[in-house]
Parts: C-alpha cells; sequence; structure tokens
C-alpha cells in the first residue's frame, strides 16, 4: 500500500490512512500538532488554518490525497522562527489573547499576510484575517499586534 | 493511496473517471464540508494542464483548477470576474477553491458561476472519447444537475474578452466575509453608435439555477438609451412575472425585491 508523502515543518513525514481524510484530524490524531484546531469542519472559521506550499488553507478542507507532495507548516513549525517571536512579542504587547483558542490560526494568518504584504493597511490586515473567527477579543487588539509586528519585524518579511 | 487516486496527467485522470466512480477533487473547500464516508477522490489539483490562464481567440481560457487567489492575481482576468471572486469567502477559501469547482459543485449561489452565465462563458468538457464545448447556460440543467456525463471531467473555462467592461455587479450576503449569496446579480450593456447592442441580467443565488431571460434582454436590443428607457417600466414589469422565485436562507419575497431594485439600479445606472 502506497503511502502519502508529505513534509511537516521540515521534517519528511508519511501518512497510510485514507487519502479521504483530512488534513486537520491528520495533524491533530496522528502527529499531535495540536496548535491546529478544529472549530467548524467547514472553511468558516479558520482555527485550523495552516500553511500549505507556503499558502494559507484550511486543513479540515484539505483532503490527505492532496497534501501528497506538499510543505505543511503549523505553528509548531513556525514558532521555531524569528518571525515568530515578533509575532508573539507583538500578541502579548497588545494583549491580543484572550482564551486563545483561534491564535494558533491568527498567526498562521498574519505569516501568510505578511509574508504577501509586509506593511499592510488597517484595511488590508482586516482582509487577511477576514477567515479567521475569535470570540473573544473584537479583532482591534489583534490587528494592532499585527501592525506592531510588521514594523518590529522590519527587513524579516 | 487508500481511496485516492493521484494521477500525474490529465489522460490517465479521464482513464481513471471512465473506469471508476472517484469524485474530482480540485480545491476541496466544497467537498471537504460533507466529506460523505467511504468515498474515493480523484485528486486534480496537482496537474499543470489545468492550471493555465491564457488568451484563446476571443476568450480568455481558465484552466478547471485554477483557484481564486491565482484568478485575482492574474492580468488577464476581467475586473468584473475580479470583483465576484475577491468577495468569495475568505483568503483560505480563495487560495484553494476553484474555477472548475465552483462549477461543478452545481449550486445557483456559487459567485463565479453569476459571472459566467452573464458573460456568455463556454465550459469544455472531456473524456477518454475526445473534447466537447457547452455554454455556461446549457450546463445547468437544474439544481445539483449538470450537463456532464460519467466519465466527463470539467477541463476550462472559457470567458469573453469582449462586451465585459460596462457591467454591475452586487452580492448581497449576511457579512463581509465567508458569506453565502442571499441574492446576487450580474448585468451588463453593450451600446455601439448610441445603439445598444446587448443588455444582459443574471440573477444568482435566488432559484435552482442562475436565471436569465435572453427574450427579455432582446427587447432592449438595437434601441437608444432614450428609447430603452421609455419601455423601462414595461420591461420591469416582464421581469416581475419572470422571476419565481424559491424560498432559501431567506424568503421569496425578499429576494424578489432585491432582484428587481438590483435591475433597476444597474439599468438606471447605465442611463436607462
Amino acid at each position: 500500500m502506497e503511502a502519502i508523502n508529505f513534509l511537516l515543518n521540515g521534517e519528511e513525514t508519511a501518512y497510510d490512512g485514507s487519502a479521504a481524510d483530512r488534513l486537520l484530524d491528520v495533524l491533530r490524531d496522528s502527529f499531535r500538532m495540536t496548535s491546529v484546531k478544529c472549530g467548524c469542519k467547514e472553511g468558516e472559521c479558520g482555527a485550523c488554518s495552516v500553511l500549505m506550499n507556503g499558502i494559507l488553507v484550511n486543513s479540515c478542507c484539505v483532503a490527505m490525497g492532496a497534501a501528497e507532495g506538499a510543505n505543511i507548516v503549523t505553528l509548531e513549525g513556525f514558532r521555531k522562527t524569528e518571525r515568530f517571536a515578533v509575532l508573539n512579542k507583538a500578541f502579548a504587547a497588545t494583549s491580543a489573547v484572550q482564551c486563545g483558542f483561534c491564535i494558533p490560526g491568527m498567526v498562521m494568518a498574519a505569516e501568510a499576510l505578511l509574508s504577501k504584504i509586509p506593511n499592510p493597511k488597517d484595511s488590508q490586515i482586516r482582509e487577511g484575517l477576514s477567515g479567521n473567527l475569535c470570540r473573544c477579543t473584537g479583532y482591534n487588539a489583534i490587528v494592532n499586534a499585527i501592525h506592531i509586528a510588521a514594523k518590529e519585524g522590519n527587513g524579516l518579511w | 493511496m487508500v481511496n485516492g487516486y493521484r494521477p500525474a496527467s490529465l489522460q490517465e485522470a479521464l482513464e481513471i473517471k471512465k473506469t471508476t466512480d472517484a469524485v474530482p477533487y480540485a480545491g476541496g473547500t466544497d467537498l471537504m464540508v460533507e466529506n460523505r464516508k467511504g468515498v474515493s477522490y480523484l485528486f486534480l489539483n496537482g496537474l499543470e494542464e489545468l492550471r493555465h490562464i491564457r488568451e484563446e481567440g476571443d476568450y480568455i481560457s481558465i484552466g478547471s483548477c485554477v483557484t481564486f487567489t491565482e484568478a485575482l492575481e492574474s492580468d488577464l482576468i476581467h475586473p468584473l470576474m475580479k470583483e465576484a471572486v475577491a468577495q468569495i469567502a475568505a483568503p483560505a477559501i480563495r487560495n484553494t477553491g476553484t474555477f472548475g469547482g465552483n462549477i461543478g459543485n452545481g449550486s445557483a449561489k456559487a459567485d463565479s458561476v453569476l459571472i459566467l452565465f452573464v458573460c456568455g462563458a463556454k465550459i469544455r468538457l472531456a473524456s477518454v472519447h475526445g473534447q466537447r464545448t457547452v455554454n455556461m447556460e446549457d450546463f445547468y440543467l437544474g439544481r445539483k444537475k449538470l450537463d456532464l456525463k460519467p466519465e466527463e471531467l470539467i477541463v476550462e473555462i472559457l470567458l469573453p474578452k469582449r462586451g465585459l467592461d460596462n457591467y454591475y455587479y452586487k452580492k448581497v450576503g449576511g457579512r463581509n466575509a465567508l458569506a453565502i449569496s442571499r441574492v446576487s446579480f450580474a448585468g451588463l450593456l453593450t451600446v455601439e453608435n448610441g445603439r445598444i447592442q446587448q443588455m444582459a441580467a443574471a440573477f444568482g443565488a435566488v432559484s435552482d439555477t442562475v436565471l436569465r431571460f435572453r427574450d427579455l434582454e432582446d427587447r432592449l436590443s438595437g434601441k437608444t438609451l432614450d428609447e430603452a428607457s421609455a419601455i423601462k417600466e414595461e420591461l420591469l414589469s416582464a421581469y416581475g412575472e419572470r422571476l419565481v422565485l424559491t424560498r432559501g436562507r431567506v424568503s421569496a419575497e425578499y429576494r424578489k425585491a432585491v432582484c428587481m431594485n438590483l435591475l433597476k439600479d444597474f439599468l438606471e445606472e447605465k442611463g436607462i
């Protein structure tokens, strides 16, 4: 039986289950990447956001067969980077984290946004986070954190 | 691969399509919501043959696995299509969702499908037996019913290059991001030498398929804007009779009122 091979946070990884399984479930249950949260399983909340070949995706809406050969990065991998350190500090500075459930997805969405637009306007940040729901913060603290990260991390993105 | 096929070429994909009942998978954003138990997928997302955007005579050809984000970043895609596609869901969905998937899902709420209807786009289908090209309007037979044979795959969308510049587009949803259209409307008007060549009006999310009424559109052909204005009320009441809408997430009465308001606004904005 042919396994599904992909890179997970830089490491060669093989999955020998069904190609129809959700990337979200496989990341959590088989590889214990528990930063990836399950909020809705229908692409509405963004809590399961990961990077696939550098592009932001909802891992609940990706079947494992589509991840064959892909480079998957979750927060567990991203947290080892300098960019994460800048985002981490900025989120703390604005108290952008309350219950924390949406935050891994928010941070991955922020990374995807800043990779495309290193100095985003307020409206661009809100557009970049528009697929990530937060029920605690009212978003402003998160938006401010990304403004700060863009400024402090000058040159990193 | 268990429960999945990952063809290396379109030809191989077509052979698998003919011999199995695997479900074609492009972006997965609609399919994975249900992710039916025991389903097998035919993964098309890795096929470069389905990922082009290029000029083809009077059309722009869009491969069925082109994502909405890729379309937004292309200079070849008309602003009307970009305006509609930019309002689909949110970045992560636009990054994976595709034109082929939006069509293949068979919903009258699909935001790119409305534009394909109003533009008179064509769809290219392929099977191991060859290719055929159908008009978008003929391809949608009813709710979730497509003119697609079991062995066929959607491979290309042909978007006309001309006649799109004088457009009108509105999506009415419950919120800005991640909104499923409650009513969507697109209108086009081409005027040459002071006379209307064609008026097109398409209504999305209000019935089993996107609605267009060619005979009503034709009433304005050949008329000046003033002549068209003179028969506007008559035309609007004809639309009122023909727009028999179904109830969905919102009432049929609400949908009808919004459709009529948008049609009127479109005509007035264009000088009729």
